[in-house]
């Protein structure tokens, strides 16, 4: 197969990054952080309301591919969301949920059970205080195992 | 580089003339990234909800850093890569780009390997591994190469020599001006 190699032009971005001035990793961090932390309170609203989003019941006559496409947006949201703030059980929980969607067959047969019983549990993790880490653990390690038990290996009908 | 502990955190990076672009439908999500940016001394030049408008700001501007989303209604994140690598002589077809995430489809994974990001970001990320991609793209030194469909940054990252029969051009190129220059 044919490989052209295109010239390497330094990019603008290399050219700047060692230039004098600027600012020190961690001010960089620290002030990024900063600049974040007044957007927690909004971004537990947004999951919230996205885990609601995932417990509410469909509209009638909503066909499963959109059904299974708000459902998957709604997961990505909570991921969207709490990833800055940390709360990587939360993004371990929606990730999960994202993959069984992803998996869901389109013309339908998707257990939807499953995706209230990780929109209760995400909606329990984001109640518990962070010290409650054994019950958070107890948490994931059950969606764990839905997660084990009806995601397909590649190319292999869902169970 | 996985983890985001590779960050020392007296070095000091200065990218605050670096006219950068963030591509994202969901606002909440455009805020997030535009004040991490903004922290790390880099001001959001452009901050836009659709792969559409991107694309017109994309033939119009000389963006330094794009940071996009790869789940987008209109024009989604492979799709406005794919067309700005292929958007030569536009300044910006070799402009880093960092992919970002929340979740890849498995059907979609070849093509976020193959659409020509300089990488892609899964979340969850914090603002260390966004600053620890950032600068990794900004020193990458990797040639892009036209292979069949794909055009963009080599995605072969290993750096270790290889111990089979070297059969890559470039390579086999380079060995020989090594030749010539030590005779």
């Amino acid at each position: 197969m044919t490989v052209i190699t295109h010239v390497q032009r330094k990019s603008r971005l290399a050219e700047m990054v060692d230039k004098p001035g600027g600012v020190s990793v961690g001010a960089a961090l620290a002030q990024a952080k900063a600049n974040l932390a007044p957007l927690e309170a909004q971004a537990k609203t947004i999951i919230a309301d996205s885990i609601a989003a995932l417990l509410a019941e469909p509209a009638p006559g909503m066909i499963e591919p959109m059904r299974l496409d708000m459902a998957y947006a709604a997961s990505g949201q909570i991921i969207d969301a709490a990833s800055p703030f940390a709360m990587d059980d939360l993004c371990t929980a929606a990730k999960g949920l994202c993959d069984l969607l992803d998996a869901a067959p389109r013309q339908g047969g998707f257990d939807w059970r499953i995706a209230t019983v990780h929109a209760q549990a995400m909606k329990v993790l984001l109640s518990l205080p962070p010290q409650e880490a054994a019950a958070r653990a107890a948490i994931l390690a059950n969606l764990q195992e839905v997660l084990r038990r009806k995601l397909p290996a590649a190319g292999q009908p869902q169970a | 580089m996985s983890s985001g502990d590779s960050l020392r955190e007296s070095a000091v990076f200065n990218l605050s003339d670096a006219v950068t672009m963030i591509v994202d439908d969901s606002p909440f999500s455009l805020t997030l990234t535009s004040n991490a940016l903004s922290g790390f001394g880099i001001r959001p030049a452009f901050a836009v909800g659709t792969g559409a408008e991107a694309k017109r700001i994309l033939q119009d501007k000389t963006i330094d850093l794009l940071i996009v989303d790869t789940d987008m209604p209109d024009i989604d994140g492979y799709e406005l890569v794919r067309w700005l690598r292929r958007s030569n002589p536009n300044p910006n077809a070799f402009t880093p780009v960092i992919m970002t995430a929340s979740h890849i489809r498995r059907g979609r994974v070849a093509e976020a390997r193959d659409c020509g990001a300089n990488f892609v970001v899964t979340k969850p990320f914090s603002p260390t591994l966004l600053l620890e991609r950032i600068l990794w793209v900004a020193r990458d030194r990797r040639p892009f190469l036209e292979v069949g469909d794909y055009l963009g940054p080599d995605r072969r990252f290993r750096t270790e020599d290889y111990d089979g029969v070297e059969r890559r051009a470039d390579m086999i190129r380079k060995a020989a001006v090594g030749t010539e220059s030590a005779a």
